[in-house]
């Protein structure tokens, strides 16, 4: 699969490899001129003019090679990057179409990992391994087959031997040193592991005085990790010298035999210079031959994991029972004795289900209020009308059709929803609230060109985002229509607020914005489903945050609004559900009560408890 | 704090670098031999050209074998000498910075756990995090390798250019003109590249915050059905940083061979200078060859420079941010001459105790209150009365600003902390379990308390019996906070803990977590196993609790608003009577 994303740029890595062996095939020459300078001078056959020659040729060559080293980095590392650049693009892609079951399973952070560490080596395998690889093999060859042609084959082996050392030297010592900075790596991260929970869990070391044995204890790990470190430096202390060492003794050599070869006429001195220049040549492939083994095994492994990600197929999604002609729903909801378990593959444990055989049928412009004690089946019932879970046929019909009928696309498209977590994203209060009616065409596509030079504005940017400091002073395009989006601020009773910031709409909200406190999350969460003014509007649990007085007034605006549109609404408080249309109460994923506020109270079971509690609370509050 | 973090730029000064060197004084003897070594190593490696250059003269000769022999062995010397050296300088140094950063690293975790809770409350827990490992890991480098670096380099380049000159003054400084374009040329790459770096890293940044939020916001994508768009949002993300790194390969891609080129133009500089003087006779072919080879060695040093440089401003600004943490000045100050209480009765006083986390913000106005040893008190009343904060006040983890806090008639101020602390055993609302087992967690790191000790504690707080039915008892492992344990689970655990370390006072704020009720009345029953001869003070939330203690007070907004038992407060018609009718609702 991945095989696919190389093929696209199969001409530009043969333009690359092509350049690579020029570069390579072109630098054998430096060293012969230098060594056809050398016995000119010496023996006296050549004049000034003849050493302005070969400096000219040595500035042509060069000139090739430096044009050369440019293009292949340009095709290979270039190609390298677009390959990391679709891939990343295609597995977001994917993965924004797998069910919720899909993340339930996968951590978030595991989930990043493959954005960052896979797609690195995988980028690494299709770029700089790819030229280690060919220096490894075909400079190495050319180099040897250059010395035995131009200086001397024996002279060539005898010097090669420790270069054959340097080859199974480098390989054992990756080897190694793998295993070895793995360990160092483990030693660091028990060791974090082991601050973390010690700085953690410090009220509890306070409180039983262990501070000392605490310190003892770090001063293990501490150590641990000194030695774990040391044992990496054990072998690089030892190997770089070493390569030095290796790299010395062919020269050594190359006076010892090249001498006497000299003596016998065999070579020139001139030859013996340049011969020596080879030999460093050699250097580079025998360390390269070590690293491409290192990265195309670590690539070879990442691209395993990335096509997992590709392989899995959405649990959701629309099927032969879709019917196009659905395309708009009026708001008539029915739950035909739904009955419902999650399912957890792997797991001997059966689970118990969730709802139990609940039939309730919402009327089109219907408010109908849910309320029950936690993991009393609530927001589970929510998330099978928007299929975030899949149900039995017939389970759930909407204007009479079942659910599986409507295409996903216009299910979604139809109901605006209420979050219990209310989730802003990073961006400005507009964008998030116009979230729901966002187009694709509001969402510029840039192809930004980058100077060579960063500019100053780059640079501070990027120390800002670096900082992580607040990013209020940015100014960021907002998108979606004003107006509209101030309409529906107002109606969720968060305008007021807004306006009170130094940025007004422009403000920055999320991980990286500015605080906003539970209820403004919420109200703004109310705005952004409101300002999609779909013909079913879902509440979960949406007003808990909120003060009775704006609750109030955010019930009354729903009710002007919501005129002959459907909404659900999921509450723990009685003021919010008592003026709904029909309460639904339940149990254990049963419905165990279900009637109007009167008819409810009348009852005097779960609901009237609920609701004298809720009454002697309020008492409470007001004394104080 | 974070000013200083945000501008370290600016702030660095000598003190910081100074505080450094500090660090190295119990190695001194070592780093000047390594210093000593770095300075033989320099000498060897500009011995070697020469020696090539020798060996080329006595080839041209063509004479003597014996020579070009004795050359090699020569050769052979240096080198066998060259790699001892470079071996026993880089373990030298790096034992030295290895210990140095574990010293440094043990320093700032002890100073970290003598900080007092407030400095806990302000500061994220992951920020401490980072200044005990990655940070101090940025030092290790400097003292690893920069310092020696920076000399050998400087040594080396000097030293180059004496050889150099010492040869043939003219070749040598027509070979020196293309050094400033070499050092210019370097800084700028160096400068460039850095600055390619740190936008490209803060647009990996940018784009992993993007993609954790949206992998974990994905459900409201999907529900908005907003998967395109935000497909397309991605892409412009991706992108930038596509741009960023393309930018970065491009730098490189450009600099590198223009490196090439100005080694080959120097290259030919001296061939140029170099074989003018062969011809007139002033040097042998033999040397020319040497000063081709010391040409193309000016040039990794140099680099290396500039990179050292960088290294040392960012090994400057972990230092800094260490250093900050040090400076934090522990505010609990322990007494002078500690009044010894080698065995507290448990007699608890607060006398008119105001109390604020900061300025005139007070959680506590005027609290007394008097517990005789032996006694139990609990608090109620709405979250944020201060009822916590009393807890916390009695072990000294804050100090107040008015009144005094007496256990057994001693102010507590007077009294060693670490005395005081071991005489009070804590029960926590959020229990907190480390990773280990379960054992481990009862005992927590005090090695003297035997396994029958821990076995005895479970028992007398009833959570035997759960721990008996994990597969591994005492050894079942816990993992990252107790994850696989349910709240009340937790609870008991928690009370074989306190129990285990026997304490005289007992300070105790109840969990609110929903707990099943047959956990609920083993808590209950373990409760007053534990509260027996202890002196208890609780904030407490369950009726029974209540009921029970020989005291309640009830607080409101930092102020003791009613006192009295449970009987006394019901008659009062007041706040108590208020709460206790909506619990038996709740809990009816």
């Amino acid at each position: 699969m991945i095989r696919n994303y190389i093929w696209r740029y199969r001409w530009r890595y043969l333009l690359g490899i092509i350049t690579l062996f020029i570069v390579d095939f072109f630098g054998l020459y430096i060293p012969e001129f230098t060594g056809r300078v050398t016995d000119g001078l010496d023996q006296g056959t050549m004049d000034y003019r003849g050493v302005l020659h070969i400096i000219g040729l040595i500035f042509f060559v060069a000139g090739i090679m430096m044009v050369g080293r440019f293009f292949w980095r340009f095709f290979i590392f270039g190609s390298a990057r677009n390959i990391e650049y679709e891939l990343r693009n295609d597995m977001f892609e994917h993965l924004s179409k797998l069910s919720m079951k899909y993340y339930n399973e996968h951590k978030t952070g595991d989930l990043m990992a493959h954005f960052t560490s896979d797609l690195n080596s995988i980028r690494m395998a299709v770029g700089p391994a790819v030229i280690s690889s060919f220096d490894a093999i075909i400079m190495t060859i050319m180099v040897i087959i250059k010395m035995i042609l131009y200086v001397n084959l024996k002279l060539t082996l005898i010097a090669c031997i420790p270069m054959i050392v340097i080859l199974l030297g480098g390989v054992y010592y990756g080897k190694i040193i793998e295993q070895r900075f793995t360990e160092k790596q483990k030693a660091f991260s028990d060791m974090t592991d082991q601050v973390q929970e010690s700085i953690s869990g410090i009220r509890v070391i306070k409180a039983f005085v262990q501070e000392q044995k605490e310190i003892m204890a770090f001063a293990i790990a501490n150590r641990n990790n000194k030695d774990k470190n040391l044992r990496v430096v054990k072998v690089q202390a030892v190997a770089l010298p070493l390569l030095d060492l290796m790299i010395g003794i062919s020269s050594a050599l190359a006076i010892l035999y090249g001498g006497k070869l000299v003596l016998e006429g065999g070579i020139t001195p001139g030859k013996f210079v340049a011969f020596n220049q080879y030999i460093l040549m050699l250097v580079w492939p025998m360390l390269a031959a070590g690293d491409s083994i290192t990265l195309i095994s670590q690539g070879l492994a990442s691209m395993k994991r990335v096509e997992a990600i590709f392989n899995e197929v959405p649990e959701i999604m629309d099927t032969e029972t879709m019917d196009t002609s659905l395309n708009s729903i009026r708001g008539n909801i029915q739950f035909n004795h739904l009955t419902f378990t999650y399912k957890q593959e792997g797991s001997m444990e059966k689970m118990l289900p969730v709802l139990k055989d609940v039939s309730v049928e919402v009327k089109a412009g219907s408010t109908l209020a849910v309320v029950g004690a936690t993991g009393s089946g609530k927001t589970t019932l929510v998330n099978l009308l928007l299929r975030m879970y899949d149900t039995k046929p017939g389970m759930i019909l909407i204007d009479g059709h079942d659910i599986k009928e409507y295409p996903l696309s216009v299910l979604r498209e139809n109901i605006a929803y209420v979050p219990q977590d209310n989730f802003l994203f990073s961006d400005t209060i507009q964008t998030n609230i116009a979230f729901g009616v966002r187009k694709l065409k509001d969402i510029p596509y840039e192809t930004k060109r980058y100077s060579l030079f960063p500019t100053k504005k780059e640079l501070e940017e990027a120390s800002m985002e670096h900082e992580f400091s607040r990013r209020e002073n940015i100014v960021d395009q907002a998108y979606g229509d004003l107006e509209q989006v101030q309409e529906a601020a107002k109606k969720a009773c968060i305008h007021d607020n807004i306006m009170e910031f130094t940025k007004q709409y422009a403000t920055m909200v999320g991980e990286r914005g500015v605080t906003v406190s539970g209820g403004q999350k919420q109200r703004s969460s109310i705005a952004r489903a409101l300002m999609k003014d779909a013909p079913i509007l879902i509440l979960d649990d949406a007003l808990s945050a909120v003060d009775t007085n704006t609750e109030e007034a955010i019930l009354r605006n729903l009710k002007e609004n919501r005129q002959g549109k459907t909404t659900i609404m999921i509450a723990h408080r009685i003021s919010t559900i008592q003026n709904a249309d029909h309460i639904l109460v339940l149990e254990d994923g049963r419905c165990v009560e279900y009637g109007t506020h009167r008819e409810l109270l009348d009852m005097n079971g779960h609901y009237a408890k609920l609701y004298k509690k809720q009454q002697l609370e309020k008492q409470l509050e007001d004394e104080q | 704090m974070s000013r200083k973090e945000t501008e370290y730029e600016k702030s660095i000064h000598g003190s910081v670098f100074l505080r450094l060197i500090k660090y190295m004084r119990p190695y001194v003897l070592w780093v000047i031999l390594a210093f000593l070594l770095v300075l033989v190593i320099t000498g060897l490696e500009l011995l070697r050209p020469a020696l090539l250059g020798k060996a080329v003269d006595l080839f041209a000769d063509g004479k003597e074998y014996g020579k070009i022999k004795n050359t090699a062995i020569l050769y052979m010397i240096i080198l066998f000498l060259s790699f001892i050296c470079n071996m026993a300088q880089t373990w030298i140094l790096q034992r030295t910075g290895q210990n140095i950063i574990y010293n440094i690293r043990q320093e700032v975790f002890e100073h970290i756990h003598q900080l007092p809770l407030r400095y806990f409350d302000i500061t994220p827990v992951g920020k401490l995090v980072t200044r005990v490992t990655n940070d101090v890991e940025a030092l290790h480098e400097m003292y690893a390798n920069i310092l020696v670096k920076l000399l050998k380099n400087g040594v080396k380049i000097i030293g180059l250019a004496i050889v150099m000159l010492l040869i043939n003054v003219k070749i040598a400084l027509y070979s020196f003109l293309v050094l400033p374009f070499v050092f210019a040329f370097t800084a700028c790459f160096k400068k460039v590249s850095r600055a390619t770096y740190r936008i490209a890293r803060s647009k990996i940044t940018a784009l992993n915050t993007y993609l954790s939020e949206h992998l974990s916001g994905m459900k409201l994508i999907q529900i908005f059905a907003r998967e395109q768009e935000k497909n397309a949002e991605f892409k412009q993300k991706s992108r930038e940083l596509y741009g960023a790194n393309y930018r970065e390969m491009m730098v490189f891609a450009i600099f590198r061979p223009l490196t090439y080129i100005l080694s080959i133009i120097a290259l030919v500089i001296i061939i140029a200078s170099g074989s003018k003087s062969v011809l007139n006779g002033a040097i042998s072919v033999g040397t020319l060859y040497t000063l081709i080879q010391y040409i193309s060695s000016f040039f990794e040093p140099i680099q290396e420079l500039a990179e050292q440089f960088g290294t040392l401003q960012s090994a400057m600004a972990s230092a800094e941010k260490i250093f900050t943490v040090l400076d934090e000045e522990n505010t609990i100050q322990p007494p002078e001459n500690p009044v010894d209480l080698s065995s507290i009765q448990g007699r608890i006083e607060f006398d008119h105790v105001w109390f604020a986390y900061e300025g005139e913000n007070w959680i506590l106005k005027d609290v007394s209150f008097v517990m005789e040893p032996g006694q139990s008190i609990a608090f109620v009343g709405a979250t944020g009365a201060g009822k916590s904060s009393i807890l916390n006040l009695i072990g000294r983890y804050y100090d107040i600003q008015k009144g005094r806090i007496l256990i057994d008639g001693v102010d507590i101020r007077q009294i060693d902390t670490d005395q005081l602390r071991r005489a009070i055993g804590q029960v926590q609302q959020d229990v907190f379990l480390f990773t280990g087992d379960v054992a481990g967690n009862i005992r927590l790191r005090d090695e003297t308390i035997t396994e029958s000790q821990i076995e005895q504690a479970a028992d007398y707080v009833n959570a035997s019996h759960f721990i008996h039915q994990l597969p591994n008892g005492f050894h079942e492992p816990v993992s990252e906070r107790g994850a696989t344990f349910s709240a009340g689970q937790r609870q008991l655990l928690s009370f074989a803990r306190t129990l285990a370390y026997d304490p005289k006072i007992l300070v105790m704020d109840e969990a609110t977590a929903n707990i099943d009720t047959e956990t609920e009345s083993l808590i209950q029953e373990a409760l007053s196993t534990l509260m027996k001869g202890r002196t208890t003070i609780m904030v407490a939330h369950r009726l029974s609790t209540i009921q029970h203690a020989d005291q309640i007070i009830v607080m409101h907004k930092g102020r003791i608003r009613e006192r009295g038992t449970h009987q006394e407060l019901l008659s009062y018609n007041g706040i108590y009577q208020k709460l206790y009718q909506l619990q038996l609702e709740g809990e009816g």
